[in-house]
């Protein structure tokens, strides 16, 4: 193997909360950052469209925030994390303004905050309908003006792993070829993944990887059966399915109808209407549809042609601009609406210093579990990506540097020989991949029970069985992150099988429990090669 | 449905090939969905990026059929030609950006601003918005002109360099670096504008504005400050050789017949003081049409040359005293045979009369076909009049009523625009050089044309008889 690199922090995804990671270990030692895409452009941060939470007016406060986020997360949060969150996102936003982000300001010169779902007070900073966006150009521009190293298109395939001391990956190019590069600390930040299921608003990169390079590594993960299902995903054209329609929609006034012209969510959620949590209106949605009143591409309608139209073409340019292109013109015409898979709330398990259960391993963003709990707030992950990438470069850049680490020549060669396999495979990645998405849409969705998921976890098994093929070294990177994918999918089903109440995302209609999610005595789900279960919480008993 | 896709692999083609697929896929597809199909069903080696898949991180820019567009989000068509950029090819659809990254400035935030409000306020923010949506897909990279053949350092740089320019957070100068990275050497062709999946202005926006702050720091190109001085001082872009076209002419000319309706006519530096034929053509044409044409006689330069380079200080009397002219002339219609004259009055002005270039009214108000004339001609539309304006099916239909051949051929600027040709000529030769090859494509004998500059410029580079539409369909009358 030719390409050997070593620096003091490898960061691992270039998304929020990578690049931020990066920028603040560079400031201490020699860092690279590697995304398996052209950097900045990989995953989810920059396809966020409504904002940021934080707070930052005399009427809000941090205990608001706090209490909101785990109301919102169904209990099932880390209260320290929730916590940090809440006290520093105000000050991650104001470095990303002091760098140069075009929010939205007020007429007064202030960050303009709107509503989301499940906030007692406005608190949502953003930069029209593209606040992902926004922040992630900021943060390239504070990157590409600093002494980090950046690699485009080099995909992770493994961590380097010394006993229980993680100090570096092995990574792959576009053309196959295999190289390493060797770090005293490593942050991973490689986001989500919803391309497990058929519908997903996420990136081609939300494939799940950290999940998978941390558990193989042998980190502990928590909570991986709770998977948000954004209300708001597009039905039709059927190649656009999923693509997210922004919660800012129903922020600025949308209202959500069914065939029958109700306004559903008065059976619902009256009080809160088209601003309840997401799990509650992707929910109230899937009902309506099966129980027969969805439109006839299976959805319902989410409706703003009552707003004033300079207020649409102001606040929310580019979904404007996106149906346009579907022929759809959302100032006079309703868009037809389906829940989609949207965020991990579940992930690694870290700490107040975003320290995994491994040595020298970091996580940051939403590779990470605990901060979301069982339902993640709109506006949140945004803040995530921030106040913990920040944590991860920080406490990572703080590891001690190491003599040079003897390369463990054991794991290069298992990866190796596992490609020479590759060869003689017989199924595709496309092929695989597509009938995961079915199988996970289909039984592991927003209801679930115990029936559907041991078909899915039989299903899954057999697919993870099945040999990969590739014809050529352009394929690898592809054939691994399909095996990231099965992994990732199965201990998704792990997880719901073990969870055995409803609460947050995770919907099991086939139990009927009698406590609250506050009084519920089930903790975080939890797995790593050693192993898995379910937290008891004694008290609750 | 068919697609032809352009094949490259570094380790065995020396140059790109095409190569055919016929794919299914449901209505609505984008590009995208074909190629993932192509290569999930056909080929799992072909190299293409995507990321966001819905025209939000711009890795999936491609062309199809040519022109520039986001893979994700351009739906695919039978028979589309898909072609990576035109940057350095990597594989198949993949190109390498990392020289046009390098050359993006970054802020260098004010370290004060860390606790501070930074001054910056609400009409900042709306300010500099419309500059920030570039999602550096270098769409714009792959069609500038001006980047293709000289040392400009592509339009989105531009944008950021002004972006920088206005945001009181950044400390650094961006003018010079703006400068020293060829600001001057952008043609005003309007072509990123058009590629550009954020329909970011970037001549308009940028390019203008950052050459308006180095004016104000006398850092303008000699060239162009002699154009102004000359503007200032004669109310013309052209120093006066002979009798010019105001001079002679009556303020109005009768038509042949009844009169069907009046205009007024703004001629132009170029028309009023070089090419004084072109505009009696013109004037004759509106004659047989039964077209009455005043001329005011105190019109002067639009202030293109001064717009467009920055010096535009004296463009708001300009603008005033062509009003005025017109206004007092009382017509309600003005129309221009200059696309540059033409794309200035429609979108920097504030005219309270309609501008229409001139093939543009002949075409609404209808014309008298001339009489077929031999020969095969292609039609160059100038960057000022197809993106300026809008036009481009105007002058074909007329052409294409009475000329024996017409081949058509697609657009692409000369280089004479943006005071590119005073101020680089070299620049604009080489550009014309490109544009010399495309026409000879055609097999055309004549090329026609709507702006005096392009006209000029043509001439020059192709070596070819470039006339101009008002031209030609006299002659065609007069048969
Ligand atoms: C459409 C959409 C809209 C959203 N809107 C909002 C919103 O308005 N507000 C909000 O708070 N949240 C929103 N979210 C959620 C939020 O955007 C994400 O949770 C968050 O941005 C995740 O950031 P991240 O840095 O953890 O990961 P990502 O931004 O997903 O970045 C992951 C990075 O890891 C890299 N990577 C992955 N695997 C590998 C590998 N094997 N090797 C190398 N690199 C790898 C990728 O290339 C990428 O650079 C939205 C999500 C989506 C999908
Ligand atoms: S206007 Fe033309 S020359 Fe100028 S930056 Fe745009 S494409 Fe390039
Ligand atoms: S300016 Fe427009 S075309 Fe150019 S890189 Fe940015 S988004 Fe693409
Ligand atoms: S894939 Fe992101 S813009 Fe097309």
């Amino acid at each position: 193997m030719e390409n050997r690199d070593a620096c003091h922090v490898l960061v691992i995804g270039s998304g929020g909360a990578g690049i931020r990671a990066a920028i603040e270990a560079s400031t201490v030692g020699e860092t690279i950052i590697v995304s398996k895409t052209i950097t900045g452009k990989g995953g989810c941060t920059v396809m966020a469209e409504g904002g940021y939470n934080a707070v930052l007016t005399s009427e809000d406060s941090v205990a608001a925030h706090y209490e909101d986020t785990i109301k919102g997360g169904a209990f099932l949060n880390d209260p320290a994390l929730v916590e940090i969150l809440a006290r520093e996102a105000p000050d991650r936003i104001r470095d990303l303004f002091a760098w140069g982000a075009v929010f939205d300001l007020t007429c007064e010169d202030k960050f303009a905050q709107r509503s989301f779902g499940g906030q007692q007070i406005p608190r949502t900073c953003y930069a029209g309908d593209h606040t992902g966006h926004e922040i992630v150009m900021t943060l390239l521009e504070k990157l590409r003006g600093s002494p980090v190293e950046i690699r485009d298109e080099l995909t992770v395939v493994d961590l380097l792993k010394d006993r229980n001391v993680v100090f570096g990956a092995i990574v792959c190019n576009r053309e196959g070829e295999l190289g390493t590069i060797t770090a005293d600390a490593v942050v991973l930040a490689t986001g989500g993944a919803g391309q497990i299921y058929d519908m997903t608003t996420n990136s081609t990169a939300g494939t799940g990887d950290g999940y998978a390079l941390g558990y193989r590594a042998g980190a502990e993960l928590i909570d991986m059966e709770q998977v948000q299902f954004h209300p708001t995903g597009v039905v039709y054209p059927y190649d656009t399915r999923g693509r997210l329609i922004t919660e800012a929609m129903r922020g600025e006034g949308g209202i959500l109808l069914n065939t029958k012209g109700e306004r559903f969510m008065e059976k619902y959620d009256p009080s809160r209407m088209e601003l309840s949590t997401r799990d509650v209106i992707a929910r109230s949605i899937a009902t309506e549809i099966l129980e027969g009143r969805g439109t006839e591409h299976g959805g319902v309608w989410l409706d703003v042609t009552h707003l004033p139209k300079e207020q649409i073409e102001i606040r929310l340019p580019l979904m404007l601009r996106q149906f346009l292109q579907f022929g759809i013109d959302i100032r006079t015409q309703p868009m037809e609406v389906t829940p989609t898979a949207h965020h991990f709330m579940g992930g690694l398990r870290i700490t107040l210093e975003t320290q995994t259960t491994l040595s020298h391993l970091f996580a940051a963003g939403e590779v990470t579990g605990g901060v979301h709990g069982g339902n993640r707030l709109g506006g949140n992950a945004l803040a995530d990506t921030q106040v913990f990438g920040f944590r991860a470069g920080r406490a990572a850049a703080a590891v001690e540097s190491v003599a040079k680490r003897k390369m463990d020549t054991v794991q290069i060669d298992a990866t190796e020989e596992k490609i020479s396999r590759l060869y003689e495979g017989q199924a595709t990645s496309a092929k695989i991949r597509r009938l995961m998405k079915q199988i996970m849409w289909n039984n592991v969705g927003i209801y679930r029970n115990e029936f559907d998921l041991k078909v899915a976890e039989r299903d899954i098994a057999k697919l993870r069985a099945m040999p990969l093929v590739i014809s050529s070294p352009r394929e690898i990177s592809d054939a691994f992150i399909t095996e990231n994918m099965l992994l990732v999918a199965s201990l998704v089903i792990d997880g719901a099988l073990l969870r055995r109440e409803s609460r947050g995302a995770h919907t099991r209609i086939d139990i009927k429990a009698s406590w609250t999610n506050e009084t519920s005595p089930f903790g975080h789900t939890f797995f790593s090669k050693t192993r898995s279960g379910i937290e008891i919480l004694e008290g609750r008993l | 449905m068919i697609v032809r896709i352009s094949r490259f692999d570094p380790d065995k083609d020396a140059v790109p090939h095409v190569e055919t697929y016929d794919v299914h896929v449901a209505s609505g597809a984008h590009v995208l969905n074909v190629l993932d199909m192509v290569r999930d069903k056909f080929d799992p080696t072909l190299g293409y990026r995507c990321c966001c898949r819905a025209g939000q991180c711009g890795s999936c820019a491609i062309r199809v059929n040519g022109k520039p567009v986001l893979a994700c989000t351009e739906e695919a068509r039978d028979g589309d030609l898909i072609e990576s950029l035109e940057l350095p090819s990597i594989q198949d659809l993949i190109t390498d950006v990392t020289q046009v990254v390098a050359q993006i400035a970054w802020l260098n935030p004010r370290a004060a601003s860390l606790s501070c409000g930074c001054g910056v306020t609400h009409e900042t923010i709306e300010e500099i918005k419309p500059l920030r949506e570039c999602i550096e897909c270098y769409s714009c990279v792959s069609s500038c002109p001006a980047y293709a053949v000289s040392e400009y350092a592509v339009p989105t740089v531009m944008r950021q360099e002004q972006r920088l320019n206005l945001d009181p957070r950044d400390v650094d100068d961006r003018i010079g670096e703006a400068i020293a990275r060829g600001l001057f050497a952008c043609t005003s062709c309007h072509k990123c504008v058009e590629v550009c999946p954020k329909k970011i202005d970037i001549p308009r926006k940028a390019v203008e504005k950052l050459r308006i702050e180095a004016a104000k720091r006398g850092l303008s190109l000699p060239a162009h400050m002699e154009l102004a001085r000359l503007v200032e001082e004669t109310g013309r872009s052209i120093e006066r050789k002979s009798t010019s076209f105001l001079e002679y002419v009556p303020d109005v000319i009768e038509p042949e017949g009844e009169v069907r309706a009046t205009i007024g006519f703004f001629v132009g530096c170029m028309f009023n003081g070089r090419v004084n034929q072109s505009a009696l053509d013109a004037i004759e044409v509106f004659r047989k049409n039964g077209i009455r044409v005043l001329i005011p006689k105190d019109q002067v330069c639009c202030g293109s040359p001064l717009i467009r380079t920055g010096l535009s200080n004296f463009v708001p009397e300009l603008m005033q005293r062509n009003i005025a002219a017109f206004v007092n002339a009382g017509v309600d219609t003005v129309f221009t045979m200059c696309a540059g004259c033409g794309s200035t009055l429609k979108k920097d002005y504030d005219t309270p009369f309609r501008v229409a270039d001139i093939t543009e009214y002949l075409c609404e108000v209808g014309f008298v076909p001339p009489t077929k004339i031999a020969g095969t001609y292609t039609y160059h539309d100038p960057c000022h009049l197809l993106r300026g304006q809008g036009i481009s099916k105007q002058p074909r239909e007329l052409l294409r009523s009475f000329v024996e051949k017409f081949v058509d051929m697609p657009a692409h600027c000369c280089g004479a625009g943006g005071g590119v040709k005073s101020g680089f000529p070299d620049e604009a030769a080489s550009i014309g050089a490109v544009r010399a090859e495309m026409v000879a494509a055609t097999g055309a004998d004549f090329i026609v044309t709507i702006c005096p500059f392009c006209e000029y410029h043509l001439r020059r580079v192709t070596g070819l008889p470039v006339k101009n539409i008002a031209t030609l369909m006299l002659e065609g009358y007069l048969k």
